[in-house]
């Protein structure tokens, strides 16, 4: 369960430049919560994730992991309870290592690391079974360097890493915004099992209104650093791309053409 | 044709003082490539580590410490130098390149005060080389087995060391900082400790060098990392870097083929003097290559480094 309670953050405070990213912004996301976020450029939606992963340290406000209030612990504090799949392929994966090392990485987030040796035979094995679920071939190529793959197998990659051990939350920054519609169909498609297997609490952001239409049991919409709009249960199963663009009010002409 | 033949007599006379020479400064060209392959960190503490291990080698050996002991005691003053350098990046986000020059500059009056005087003379007192059986003390034969000895101990260490879980994760750090962050991977203490690390082995060498020598200089360290650097070139051009035992393997073996070219280029006639000048054009030209092969093409993209 993720808990984000009047959450604060202004940059370039006092400057005539003073953006306000999060304004006193609440939310509540229940355990196995499946939430697609929306909202149009400068609605505060990378400042959310950015401030729920650690990178960005709130001004003022509370944010609880199941519980835990992880407000003041730095990122790499938080990796045991929250995983991330960034919008760009090169950001989720260290590019100069290999598809085993990456995996081993992603196993061992979070814990504590020992001198024992990494990448051993039961290790292997078993990264090898997870990423032939994939159907990409990566199953194959784990002793190749994560660099020589495309983006979407690096996407991929990125995708059951942070899904490998069952975080308490994930978040996904547009992971499929980079791809090209195969596959970021193959991508979401794989994210859907993830999230339904494992039970996983998700935000996803994403700005292809299909995607919220499609997928999640609840949708939120941002604007200006607050949730402007929360659709849920019923009213989540019902809803349209009409219905979505609707809300966005006056800046309706990019997400128009984004869907 | 005599002139050739005096040359290749001379050089071939120097071969096993160089082999013995080029093992021990083995340990920097490991120090200058750990941080800058591993953590993408371009170190340039090694400079100011080289002569401290040397100043505080000679210091313990002139106090009556046993060889073993004093070079332990160089490797924690090294570390505590690196560390430092990696500091003074981390905490007040300094650029790496002027983290290491500011650490080599201020090592520079550290080691003066240390020793109290320019150079320290140990000539005499036991040394690490005394101990190795049938050889007889002095003799080359005895610093190429020792240094030799304890490269290839440390080589395997490290190649164990990082295919463990913790050494995995020093080198995520240096592929992707935010990535391996984000599997929860200390930045700092990845980053001190390898920085740390590094500057162990240059002092390390300094050390060698002092009980090899006899005697510690302030600037001693002077165009070793200009020495260090052109060698790891050379040593990832013969090996590789595509695995971690190649990479690890490339400051040995390119110390060993750099200094050997030296001492051939010195007994072809090359005066000393111009020795920084070639060595730099020679890295400019190892690190130019890439850019020069594809020239037609577009432009490679350029050495991501730490800043």
């Amino acid at each position: 369960m993720l808990e984000i309670r009047s959450a604060r953050k202004v940059f370039y405070k006092g400057q005539p430049d003073e953006k306000i990213a999060l304004n006193d912004l609440s939310l509540t996301l229940p355990s196995g919560n499946f939430a697609i976020v929306i909202g149009s450029n400068g609605a505060g939606k990378s400042s959310m994730l950015n401030a729920i992963s650690g990178a960005l340290m709130l001004d003022s406000g509370k944010i609880l992991i199941n519980g835990n209030d992880v407000t003041a612990l730095p990122v790499h504090k938080r990796a045991s309870r929250v995983a991330r799949v960034f919008q760009d392929p090169m950001k989720g994966t260290a590019a100069s290592m290999t598809v085993a090392e990456n995996m081993l990485l992603a196993e061992l987030r979070g814990k504590k690391l020992g001198l024992s040796r990494g990448l051993n035979a039961k290790r292997v094995a078993s990264y090898r079974d997870r990423l032939a679920a994939l159907n990409l071939g990566l199953e194959n190529r784990l002793d190749t360097r994560v660099e020589l793959l495309s983006g979407g197998q690096r996407q991929s990659l990125s995708l059951i890493m942070a899904t490998c051990d069952q975080p308490d939350l994930l978040l996904l920054d547009e992971h499929t915004a980079a791809l090209d519609p195969r596959t970021a169909d193959i991508v979401m498609q794989a994210t859907v099992r993830a999230v339904e297997a494992f039970n996983l609490t998700t935000l996803m952001v994403t700005h292809n209104m299909q995607h919220a239409v499609d997928f999640g049991h609840s949708v939120v919409m941002l604007d200006a650093g607050a949730i402007r709009l929360e659709i849920t249960g019923a009213e989540k199963a019902e809803v349209t791309i009409p219905k979505l663009i609707g809300h966005f009010g006056m800046k309706t002409d990019r997400m128009l053409l984004a869907s | 044709m005599e002139t050739v033949s005096t040359i290749i007599s001379n050089f071939i006379a120097l071969v096993p003082v160089t082999l013995a020479q080029s093992l021990i400064l083995s340990f920097i060209v490991l120090g200058i490539m750990l941080p800058f392959r591993t953590l993408n960190f371009p170190d340039l503490t090694s400079e100011g580590a080289f002569p401290l291990g040397g100043c505080v080698c000679a210091l313990s050996l002139a106090g009556g410490a046993p060889g073993w002991l004093a070079i332990l005691v160089a490797m924690a003053a090294g570390f505590l130098a690196g560390s430092c350098t990696a500091f003074v990046h981390l905490r007040f986000r300094i650029h790496t390149l002027l983290a290491g020059i500011l650490m080599m500059t201020m090592l520079y009056s550290i080691n003066l005060r240390l020793m109290g005087k320019s150079n320290l003379s140990v000539y005499g007192t036991p040394t690490i080389f005394d101990g190795v059986p049938f050889l007889e003390p002095g003799f080359p034969v005895s610093k190429i087995v020792v240094a030799g000895l304890l490269g290839l101990a440390v080589y395997c260490l490290l190649n164990l060391y990082f295919r463990t879980e913790r050494g995995t994760a020093m080198r995520a750090v240096g592929s992707n900082p935010d990535m391996a962050e984000a599997q929860g991977i200390s930045i700092w203490a990845a980053t001190i400790g390898g920085v740390g690390l590094a500057g162990a082995f240059s002092a390390t060498s300094g050390a060698l060098m002092v009980q090899s020598q006899g005697f510690a200089d302030v600037n001693m360290g002077i165009g070793t990392l200009i020495n260090g650097l052109a060698a790891l070139m050379i040593g990832e051009a013969i090996v590789g870097k595509q695995t971690i035992r190649r990479q690890l393997a490339a400051p040995f073996v390119g110390a060993i083929v750099y200094y050997q070219l030296v001492s051939l280029c010195l007994a072809a006639g090359m005066p000393p003097t111009d020795l920084k000048l070639a060595t730099g054009l020679f890295v400019l030209a190892m690190l130019a290559l890439p850019t020069l092969k594809r020239s037609r093409g577009p432009m490679p993209a350029r050495e991501a480094i730490r800043e």
